[in-house]
């Protein structure tokens, strides 16, 4: 059994719909895992740009591989998520929100994880999009800010600061050698061990000495 | 309790070193679950044309993250597999059109279920993925058909054959039998159960089907459980 706890950090982006079941996966084992989960909004715009990597969506057939996979990937996962093709044009003032959220209270925090879920099923589940302020504000409340603070925090999310951590965040990923999302990056024995995407979970428990038992550790 | 037996149909180009890992993991999962497996020899250069996907090794990030990962994937399913010296020369210059004629005769002569298929594939992958040898000269094919039990004359009918215009066909139409389907890259298996089939990239979305449909999963190797899913 391990002793000290092991930094897991999971880089994404909620444009991102495997992040979406990666994430879902890593909150469900964040207390079953000896680990320390840390949550990591970037943008994926800039890792494509910054990695030259080609967009999925832009080769036909693995596009739509890609509908078909999700369909399954989250029935198997329990993650309420419809593909489809979004309409959204990028989400670099989500992600902005998403990190003045993270920014205002620390990597680990219970707001960012609601935060995001909230987003990604605006995305995701049903649909209604989150480039509207409109809809970002709702999702916040959805995740139990206050109006006030969801305020802040839109004024937050436009400031220098915010937009530099969200870049400097995004850089980190590619200083990993990141070229897509969701990227995660677990620090044991001294080393980082860089997984990409939601289908290596039974080799990175193995990896960082933990098991894998399926999609759902805790059966409810 | 797993349903009815599903066909599985296991398409792939020895050039590719995921496909590598998944093809042994059905094969040894393949009395475990209730599949009938088939084998289905294709040409990846075929299919990244036919579907305008780049090679994924192409973006930097990507190839490093490859290299990195399959050392580890590989390492998990014990497949001793250690990339070529010159990884994008063994790939993409000289390439793998003619093993993959190879195994298209071989599997003519067999059926694609077949046992000789799985050796002689095995020990073509063996040869650009674990031991950095040529995969292009017919002394090449020659020495992995060997190996995988064939005898010199059935090798010289089946390295004559392998270059006649039905099997340069046949490939080509198994290639396009995998575009037709959507394919984008390997290994790409597709799963017929009650008149649908289901396609799957990658071993883990193959595994996770199954599972879903009532298989076992007991990690790498069945034959040593280490954990029941």
């Amino acid at each position: 059994m391990s002793n000290s706890r092991k930094v897991v950090k999971l880089f994404y982006d909620v444009i991102s719909p495997y992040s979406w079941l990666a994430f879902e996966v890593l909150c469900r084992y964040r207390n079953v895992w000896n680990i320390d989960l840390k949550f990591k909004p970037a943008l994926l715009g800039g890792v494509f740009r910054g990695s030259g990597n080609q967009e999925p969506r832009f080769v036909q057939n693995k596009f739509s591989y890609l509908i078909a996979d999700l369909k399954q990937m989250s029935e198997f996962f329990g993650v309420p998520l419809n593909p489809y093709l979004p309409g959204e044009k990028g989400t670099l003032n989500v992600m902005r929100f998403v990190t003045a959220v993270a920014e205002k209270e620390k990597e680990r925090g219970v707001l960012v994880e609601r935060v995001s879920r909230e987003l990604w099923k605006n995305i995701w589940s049903t649909h209604r999009g989150v480039t509207h302020p409109a809809l970002l504000t709702e999702a916040g409340l959805r995740a139990g800010l206050s109006a006030s603070e969801v305020e802040e925090l839109l004024i937050l999310s436009k400031s220098q600061q915010i937009k530099d951590k969200l870049k400097s965040v995004t850089q980190e990923a590619l200083d990993y050698q990141s070229f897509g999302l969701p990227l995660i990056v677990c620090h044991v024995n001294g080393k980082a061990e860089v997984f990409f995407g939601s289908d290596r979970f039974e080799l990175m428990a193995h990896r960082i000495g933990e098991k894998w038992v399926g999609p759902h550790p805790v059966k409810t | 309790m797993a349903s009815s037996r599903k066909m599985v149909q296991f398409f792939y180009d020895i050039v590719s070193p995921y496909s590598w890992m998944a093809f042994e993991v059905v094969c040894s999962y393949k009395n475990v679950w209730n599949i009938d497996l088939k084998f289905k020899p294709v040409y990846l250069g075929g299919v990244m044309h036919g579907s305008s996907n780049r090679p994924p090794g192409m973006a930097p990030n990507n190839f490093h993250y490859m290299t990195k990962d399959l050392e580890r994937v590989s390492g998990y399913f014990g497949v001793p597999l250690y990339p070529p010296s010159d990884v994008f020369e063994a790939m993409f210059d000289k390439g793998t059109l003619n093993a993959m004629r190879f195994v298209t005769a071989v599997a003519k002569k067999e059926q694609e279920g077949g046992v000789l298929v799985e050796r002689v594939s095995r020990e073509l992958w063996k040869r650009i993925w674990s031991t950095d040898q040529d995969v292009t000269q017919p002394a090449s094919l020659t020495e992995a058909g060997l190996k995988a039990g064939l005898s010199a004359s059935e090798l010289e009918e089946i390295l004559t054959l392998s270059k006649s215009q039905p099997i340069k066909d046949k490939l080509k139409s198994v290639t396009q039998e995998a575009l037709d389907y959507q394919c984008f890259g390997f290994p790409f298996t597709v799963c017929h159960v009650n008149g649908k089939a289901e396609l799957f990239f990658v071993l883990t979305d193959l595994s996770s089907w199954l599972i879903a449909s009532g298989e076992k999963w007991v990690g790498p190797h069945p034959d040593k459980p280490t954990f029941q899913m």
